[in-house]
């Protein structure tokens, strides 16, 4: 058990990307119902159209920037074009999810066309690795993992400490007393389109740096991604980024001392025995669904 | 009556007909080629998978994502099982049981989450499924895939050639077409649509949820392991891929494009996923394309599906046809009432006793130690402002609430709150609800064919002569003045009419004790005056009736005994005259005794 602190530390930063994941499909969940599957997709094809940007040299850094506009921008359009005509019915909740199923096979039959099928190489934002407690990181994970602890640090400030974030929360906990205090609900829907597509962006962003830029980039982490918004609740902010993070522990622990066969099954057994004790999740709230 | 029967039957025929044909025409007879003849089979296979996910949709408004395990389990069944020479058809049997019994207990959980969790947490079995198959090497041949040998048939002398399997899955598409076609219209089938739409009436109505679910749910992932076994011997090879992630997207595809809750839209749905990556062969990404481009068009612009939208226009217009030419409803009077409960239900002879009532939330106290008696055969009013704990009464009647242990409810000598809500129909219990909770997508005569179905256990310990689920059903649609309404869905009718449907719907539950809650709430003074003779009608029929309401006149004007509730407390009980006095009840009504009447419409 030698190597546990390692484990541990390198599960911590992979799980940074599941919690940015897991924090951008809270966030769209709340303001408007939808499970969004596309946001994977979202930002994988933001980050193809940066890395043509970066091959024509713009600068790797400005390109996370562009990387996320982008992405934000996508989500933005889907909310208006996609789901907002959807209204609001018992029904709806499934159908969204369904229609995002959709736009993610669009926008990956898009990447194909316009790209090929070949994995493409990506650059790292800072090359090379170092040495933390002994353990050997290589610059980009620590930056994936700066870079997203610091997304979800403005993240906090702006729901806690701004009028429109907390405004946003509001909507959340109850649509008909927020438009009633005069929240645009419209409004609401669209930054946290924009900002939780945006957060994919970055998770897509490192993951092409850490391995390469393809189709699939995020498929893998959007899953634990998932894993972590279960074990956290659906609802809740802080749960999808704590569950996040215990995902990419558990992941790395379960690959490393049972099984690196079986580490999907591992980690969702996990999950379903957590479900079945809590079924809205550790932090989650049963909303709106009947008992 | 016998007509319809006549047409379905000949429908079924025709399509049993069909299929055996076509099987005949693509397998022995060799009509088509060697390409036609292995896409007939793939429809065929994908059409069962389809109408797997289709039907659990439909009728429970589960989607699973997971269904793809049940496909494997069927597919890995037939590869490993013929190697030792186990026939085709103890294949399917053990397979469909299998797969029937992993999709009941995983279909147990399925009331406890949300339609989205559940559909995220079968996603999740997806995946895990297709890892189990890469690494369980010894029965799948990981990832590199496993050869299925030759099916063997008892009823053929030698192994059916690969080519030739294609009349494996013609003939089981037809039986599973045919099996959709008879769930669909079957009581099964309007249990499940019940429980869909309105669980807590279903439960009302003496259907446990979570059973129906877990049923609805086993025998859809039967149908999906004989998607595999057939698969499997049409194929020859069988690898992960097939049961992937994507797979179980394309079967979503299939379903929402053909429209859920439909044997035709599964039937076109499979088409689709089968001709498009045929016709896009040459570009993988096309396939995509149009399946990403379809579902989100066909969901933003036909929310059901092809087939049931085409089925909304047809009734619409069949339906504006008819409103023209309907006569006015006759009104229900009491003697009628009288004459159609007693046919419906026996006199209730026990007394329903509520001893020491209570029930309080962290703290609060919604109802504190009530205690009040309703003899058979009288109506009871309950009255009371707002908060005084009239819905939570309800709520403890009918079994959603858990009162403190102090508590007992009991009819005749029975403990009533040692049975479920689902429970308590048995007992003789029913109840109205306020905003009638019609079931949705079962139309007015559907519904009392199906609670009349679940009610015959009752009315046979009854003795009473008219048992026939059928033929109960039409007794109520006369007797309460149906007729003209019901062949309409809930939503089509006005609310007047949904009460008095609901009140159809106790009836034919058989309970000689109904619970009320709110039932003149929402009428005009037409319908309410109706009402009162449906009540006078019950009444006198020797229902017990116990009315929760505002509109406290009509409850004094009706009641034998009226029992006004106050911050959880029981403030009076007693006979209207005496209540319509009783200086406590008009201080809790307007805070002083000056006045002298208690107001109509609290």
């Amino acid at each position: 058990m030698g190597d546990f602190p390692a484990v541990v530390i390198s599960g911590i930063v992979s799980g940074s990307t599941y919690a940015l994941l897991a924090l951008g499909i809270v966030i769209i969940f709340r303001s408007t119902d939808t499970v969004n599957f596309a946001i994977g997709d979202i930002g994988t094809l933001a980050v193809f159209v940066t890395g043509t940007l970066i091959a024509a040299g713009l600068p790797v850094a400005a390109g996370l920037l562009v990387a996320i506009v982008l992405a934000g921008l996508m989500g933005m359009t889907t909310e208006r074009l996609l789901i907002r005509p959807l209204g609001h019915s018992r029904n709806v909740l499934f159908i969204a999810l369904v229609i995002t199923i959709g736009l993610g096979l669009l926008i990956h039959a898009g990447i194909f066309l316009a790209w090929g099928t070949r994995s493409r190489s990506f650059p790292v934002l800072i090359p090379g690795s170092t040495n933390i407690f002994g353990i050997a990181l290589a610059w980009n994970k620590i930056m994936a993992a700066l870079i997203a602890a610091a997304a979800m640090g403005a993240i906090a400030w702006f729901f806690t400490k701004t009028a429109f974030g907390t405004a946003m929360r509001a909507t959340a906990e109850d649509p008909g007393a927020a438009r009633m205090i005069g929240i645009d609900a419209g409004r609401v829907a669209t930054i946290a389109w924009f900002v939780g597509c945006g957060m994919a962006a970055i998770a897509a962003f490192f993951l092409a740096a850490d391995t390469s830029l393809n189709a699939s980039l995020t498929i893998s982490a959007l899953f634990r991604a998932f894993a972590g918004v279960f074990l956290g609740g659906l609802t809740s902010m802080a749960g999808a980024v704590i569950g996040g993070f215990v995902i990419g522990v558990l992941d790395n622990i379960a690959g490393r001392y049972i099984s690196a066969n079986y580490r999907d099954t591992i980690v969702f057994a996990v999950i379903v025995l957590v479900l079945f004790i809590r079924p809205a999740g550790v932090l989650g709230a049963g909303r709106k669904e009947r008992v | 009556m016998s007509r319809a029967t006549n047409t379905v039957a000949l429908r079924w025929i025709s399509i049993a007909i069909a299929g055996v044909a076509l099987a005949f025409a693509v397998g022995p007879l060799k009509m088509v080629g060697d390409y036609p003849q292995f896409i007939i089979a793939s429809a065929s296979f994908y059409f069962i998978a389809v109408l797997s996910v289709n039907m659990l949709a439909g009728l429970c408004g589960i989607w699973s994502m997971g269904h793809t395990a049940y496909i494997a389990l069927g597919a890995y069944f037939a590869a490993n099982l013929t190697k030792y020479g186990v026939p085709l058809e103890v294949i399917l049997v053990a397979a469909a049981a299998a797969a029937g019994i992993l999709g009941f207990i995983l279909g147990l959980s399925a009331g406890r989450f949300s339609v989205l969790y559940f559909g995220l947490l079968t996603m999740a079995l997806a995946l895990v499924t297709t890892e189990v198959i890469a690494h369980w090497v010894a029965m799948t041949g990981g990832d590199d895939g496993m050869k299925v040998g030759k099916a063997i048939s008892i009823f053929w002398p030698a192994p059916i050639e690969t080519k030739n399997a294609v009349v494996i899955c013609v003939l089981l598409a037809t039986a599973v077409y045919l099996i959709g076609e008879a769930v669909n219209s079957s009581q099964l089938g309007r249990r499940w649509l019940a429980v869909k739409g309105q669980r807590t009436a279903s439960m009302a109505i003496g259907l446990k949820p979570h059973v129906e679910n877990a049923t609805a749910f086993g025998l859809s992932a039967a149908i999906a392991s004989l998607s595999g076994v057939a698969m499997a011997f049409s194929v020859a090879f069988i690898d992960p891929v097939a049961f992937s992630l994507d797979a179980s997207i394309t079967l979503i595809v299939g379903t929402v494009v053909g429209g859920i809750g439909s044997s035709l839209g599964a039937l076109i749905g499979s088409g689709f996923i089968t001709a498009v990556p045929e016709l896009a062969r040459d570009a993988l990404a096309v396939a995509n394309f149009v399946y990403g481009g379809t579902m989100v068009l066909v969901l933003l612009f036909l929310r059901q599906g092809l087939v049931p939208a085409f089925r909304a226009m047809m009734r619409r217009r069949r339906s504006l046809g008819k409103a023209k030419d309907a006569a006015p409803r006759q009104a229900v009077d009491s003697a009628a009432m009288n004459a159609l409960v007693s046919r419906l239900m026996p006199p209730a002879k026990h007394t329903l006793s509520l001893k020491n009532v209570s029930v309080h939330f962290s703290g609060l106290k919604a109802l504190d130690d009530v205690s009040f008696d309703i003899p058979p055969g009288t109506a009871v009013g309950l009255i009371g402002p707002n908060g005084a704990g009239k819905t939570s009464l309800l709520n403890v009647l009918s079994g959603f609430y858990i009162p403190l242990p102090a508590t007992s409810v009991t009819l005749d000598d029975v403990d009533v709150l040692a049975a479920s809500p689902s429970g308590r129909a048995a007992l003789g219990m029913g109840r109205t609800f306020q905003h009638a909770e019609l079931f949705p997508e079962l139309t007015i005569r559907d519904m009392l064919i199906t609670v009349a179905g679940l009610a015959r256990p009752l009315r046979r310990a009854h003795h009473i002569a008219l048992q026939e689920p059928d033929a109960v059903a039409e007794l109520i649609l006369d007797g309460l003045e149906l007729r003209p309404y019901a062949d309409s869905l809930p939503a089509e009718l006005p609310f007047g009419i949904q009460k008095v449907a609901d009140i159809g719907r106790v009836l034919a539950i058989g309970a000689s004790v109904v619970s009320m809650d709110e039932p003149f709430s929402g009428l005009d003074e037409h319908e309410r005056s109706e009402l009162r003779a449906i009540l006078r009608g019950m009444h006198s029929a020797g229902v017990s009736i116990l009315i929760i309401d505002h509109a406290v006149q009509e409850v004094l004007s009706l009641a034998d005994k009226v029992v006004v509730l106050d911050f959880g407390r029981l403030l009076a009980y007693g006979d209207p005259e005496t209540i319509r006095r009783d200086p406590d009840v008009m201080k809790a009504y307007f805070g002083s005794a000056q006045h002298a009447e208690v107001p109509a419409n609290g």
